[in-house]
């Protein structure tokens, strides 16, 4: 099977796909081995997790305002490791709640999102390929992802219940039960995040070979469209960072069961090695969880303003800029570890330099709505606060970047704001972003954009009332990870806006709501969407929405670019990739 | 579209208007001095951290400001009206080249500035009469160790640290004798201190906002390296800011910076109690 689909222009592929036998509704749904049911198949597993991570974060933020107070209605019936019999949340419980709210929110809901989502869902649509190269690898990765996702959700149910030594589970805190005093929820946690790597590596391995291979003819690398760039270059990150995370995380589960000291002071071994090869990964993974989300929101910004992307090359290069430095600036983490001071500086140094092709993307962005015509759409609504929100983001990276600053603001609230300015103002942004965008193509009905606005809306202030207040939480020197603020001097002051963060972070949460019911209610009831609703270039909106088994009745020749918008001396504003320009057309080269 | 931009709008100031008039006031009355800002400064090193800290809060604000007027221009300027075409452009190098450029250059420069200010507040060696204290960490709480009459810390290495030693001292060395503990961090104020930094257990934080100083301690490591000047008397709270566990949320320890004359008292009779009192390095208790 893989032999023949690595060939896409054969006739027989084609031949095969057109009299494709009916498929078992185990093959159909369950076991699929088509790219797009393992996208949606994604996307309902990732939505879940998304509520779980997201009822979590309210867990956390209930306790922040008010402390020690019962959690309203359900809190007697949670178990008692992580609440009083008052129905409060007891310190070490919040410890596994921020714990799963991180884990949940990076391993089972953005990289999903992203990686599993969207890079199956439009790879193969937009190089004009009919599958995956490995289709069976690609629905393995799926199935591992969600049996990652239900172990490490397990852990709820263990004595002494959540991991609770931070998503990144620092040594010796983590790999001594004696001191985490979660050692069957902590284990759960390795095995998780070891089978969520695996699930990792079989999905960069098959996008990788898809990208290079499957292209259709024509569609030159620098043809690609942006959010296949992106994804191939996250696939690259992911397959080169996620071993060392899973090596890591079988190494945590030895010293934790079976006595082993990779990570003990004692027996020659070195707590700091664990912060070394989580964060070897862990700098990696943060642009794994950007990256795919600036190529989405390229597209859509693009579409929307009817121009082409500013500076499509320079897009790329930041993005393989972005990559390369991505590797060497881990230690930023680590200015205030113990390692070396002299390292230090040198980390820093690289963190500047990464900070520079982040800058060159966002100036792109600008240049792309410049003297566009700006369609506002709700995934443009999207896809537009994502630049800025970046924007915030990046710049409060800047403080943390310059070391003396980082003395100060090292694991404060500070920390908090800006990862999720990037987190959720940038990625998960950039996700709803592009639901709203391809929903027409997966579901073959629209959104309703109203509603729609409003979910922007309610999610663009309430992101910002929650989280730019952290930024001065941080500034009065909140410590992360503490259940109890006000016992100390000096932040008893700033407490009214933990409560005012929290009840912004509440309706945040409701906010959801809108777009849940919007999201489901169209599956079945929205209006039918047209192959083409944006009016868009690439080749997913040549073929139904949504497109049948093989995707394209006959292999597309590509012509051009993803973003010849408004080319003069042509009558439509777009020009699809597989389509002449007719001869009046002045295309330039980008 | 545009239709819809207008509505979007006023909604948009409807929820923004009824959020600010419901939340705040409720919690204006309660400020207090600092409430959004950072705890007034009391070291040296704070002194010089926050300059820098207000070059990056102008330096990023400017740039926020700047770049998100530039692109609401755009976004209310560029929008699509009926009959005007977007502009047909790929993009222009020379711009690429300056907006890469620049940011390049200014961001070398504040590694510059920033790096320096590290190497002063941290690779500079202390004043002479820097007085140095034993500082461990453990779950959950933080003990201090000074040194007695000689002025001088015994020897420690980490090797030693155990249930009863938990400073790791060598007990071979008589300065080690002398040596006498507290559980509340006294410093005198305008003298340099220099922290030996050990933890028992697991990874623990150092930190003192108001002195703007962070630093993990590592158990199987002596970090010797942070020292400070406190520059303000008061009480402050020494706070572990690295999740440690279940009762990290409360782990802290008193920080008193009085003046020289009061410390000297205190001193002294630390002193005088440690010699009447069996201390903890006396080789009765050593094995």
């Amino acid at each position: 099977m893989a032999e023949t689909i690595a060939h896409p222009v054969s006739e027989e592929v084609h031949a095969e796909h057109t009299h494709h036998p009916e498929l078992s509704f185990f093959r159909k749904y369950i076991w699929s081995e088509d790219h797009k049911t393992i996208a949606l198949q994604y996307l309902f597993t990732s939505l879940c997790f998304l509520l779980v991570g997201g009822l979590l974060a309210m867990g956390v933020r209930f306790q922040l305002a008010f402390p020690n107070a019962p959690v309203p209605f359900i809190g007697t019936l949670l178990p008692s490791w992580l609440v009083t019999s008052a129905g409060a949340i007891q310190p070490g419980g919040y410890n596994g709640l921020v714990t799963m709210h991180a884990t949940v929110m990076v391993f089972l809901v953005i990289m999903p999102f992203l990686i599993g989502v969207f890079g199956n869902f439009l790879i193969p649509l937009e190089i004009g390929a009919p599958d995956m190269a490995f289709p069976f690898f690609n629905a393995l990765s799926y199935w591992l992802f969600l049996v990652s996702g239900l172990v490490l959700l397990s852990s709820f149910f263990v004595p002494a219940g959540f991991p609770a030594s931070g998503w990144t589970s620092y040594a010796p805190l983590s790999s001594h039960a004696l001191y985490n005093g979660t050692q069957a929820g902590q284990s759960l946690w390795c095995v998780g995040l070891f089978i969520n790597g695996l699930a990792s590596i079989a999905g960069a391995m098959n996008y990788i070979t898809t990208i290079i291979n499957m292209r259709a003819p024509g569609m030159t690398m620098f043809r690609l469209p942006l959010p296949i760039w992106a994804l191939f270059i996250t696939a690259l990150l992911l397959l080169l960072a996620v071993p060392v995370l899973s090596a890591a995380a079988a190494m945590l589960f030895c010293d934790l069961n079976f006595g082993t000291s990779f990570f003990s002071a004692s027996n020659y071994g070195q707590p700091l090695l664990w912060q070394h090869l989580f964060w070897f990964f862990g700098h990696p993974e943060v642009y794994i969880m950007i990256l795919p989300a600036m190529g989405l929101s390229s597209e859509i910004l693009a579409v929307n303003s009817r121009k082409p992307i500013f500076g499509y090359k320079a897009m790329v290069y930041a993005m393989v800029a972005i990559g390369v430095l991505g590797f060497i600036v881990w230690g930023h983490h680590m200015f205030v570890s113990g390692m070396n001071i002299l390292l230090s500086a040198t980390f820093s140094f690289s963190t500047v330099l990464i900070a520079v092709p982040s800058a060159i993307k966002t100036f792109n962005w600008m240049g792309t709505v410049w003297k566009g015509s700006i369609r506002y759409t709700t995934a443009m609504c999207f896809a537009l606060a994502f630049v800025s929100m970046f924007v915030i983001g990046g710049l409060s990276g800047i403080y943390m970047a310059a070391t003396p600053v980082d003395l100060f603001i090292h694991h404060t609230y500070f920390i908090v704001a800006h990862i999720h300015y990037v987190l959720f103002g940038g990625s998960l942004f950039g996700v709803f972003g592009a639901i709203y965008f391809w929903f027409p193509k997966m579901f073959g009905r629209m959104m309703n954009e109203t509603w729609g606005k409003v979910h922007f809306a309610l999610a663009f202030i309430f992101f910002n009332c929650t989280f730019f207040p952290m930024h001065n939480l941080g500034l009065n020197g909140m410590m992360r990870r503490i259940a109890d603020p006000p016992l100390y001097d000096h932040l008893r002051s700033s407490q009214p806006i933990n409560v005012f963060v929290s009840v912004s972070a509440f309706c945040l949460g409701l906010s959801t709501i809108p777009f849940l019911i919007n999201f489901f209610y169209s599956i079945f009831k929205g209006p039918k969407a047209p192959k083409n609703p944006w009016e868009s270039n690439t080749l997913e909106w040549t073929v139904p929405s949504p497109p049948g088994h093989g995707n394209f009745e006959t292999t597309p020749t590509v012509y051009h670019g993803p973003y010849e918008y408004s080319v003069p001396g042509m009558e439509k504003d777009y020009l699809p990739q597989n389509e002449h320009a007719p001869e009046t057309a002045r295309i330039t080269a980008h | 579209m545009n239709q819809f931009l207008s509505r979007k709008s006023g909604l948009v100031a409807l929820l923004i208007s009824v959020f600010i008039a419901s939340g705040v006031p409720a919690y204006a009355a309660q400020r207090t001095s600092g409430l959004w800002w950072m705890p007034d400064v009391a070291s040296k090193s704070g002194e010089q951290i926050d300059q820098l800290t207000y070059f990056i809060y102008y330096l990023t604000g400017a740039v926020f400001v700047l770049t998100q007027v530039v692109y609401i221009y755009f976004l209310v300027k560029y929008r699509a009206k009926k009959g005007v075409r977007a502009t047909y452009s790929h993009g222009d190098n020379r711009l690429e080249l300056v907006w890469t450029a620049i940011p390049t250059a200014i961001f070398i420069g504040l590694w510059g500035y920033s790096n320096h200010m590290w190497w002063d507040v941290i690779h500079k060696e202390p004043p002479a009469d820097t007085m140095e204290v034993a500082v461990t960490a453990y779950q959950f709480g933080f003990s201090f160790q000074y040194p007695g009459a000689s002025g001088q810390l015994g020897r420690s290495d980490v090797k030693l640290l155990s249930a009863d030693n938990v400073f790791g001292n060598d007990r071979s060395d008589p300065l080690a004798k002398e040596d006498f503990q507290s559980s509340v961090f006294e410093l005198p104020v305008n003298k340099a201190v220099r922290i030996r930094l050990n933890s028992r257990d697991v990874i623990h934080g150092f930190y003192i906002p108001q002195f703007r100083i962070y630093q993990d301690a590592v158990p199987g490591r002596t970090i010797n390296w942070v020292w400070f000047i406190p520059t303000k008397i008061g009480s402050y709270d020494l706070a572990c800011s690295q999740l440690c566990g279940s009762g990290h949320y409360n782990m802290k320890a008193q920080i008193e910076v009085v003046s020289q004359e009061e410390f000297d008292k205190w001193y002294k009779q630390k002193i005088a109690a440690a010699a009447s009192a069996p201390s903890a390095n006396a080789p009765a208790q050593s094995k």
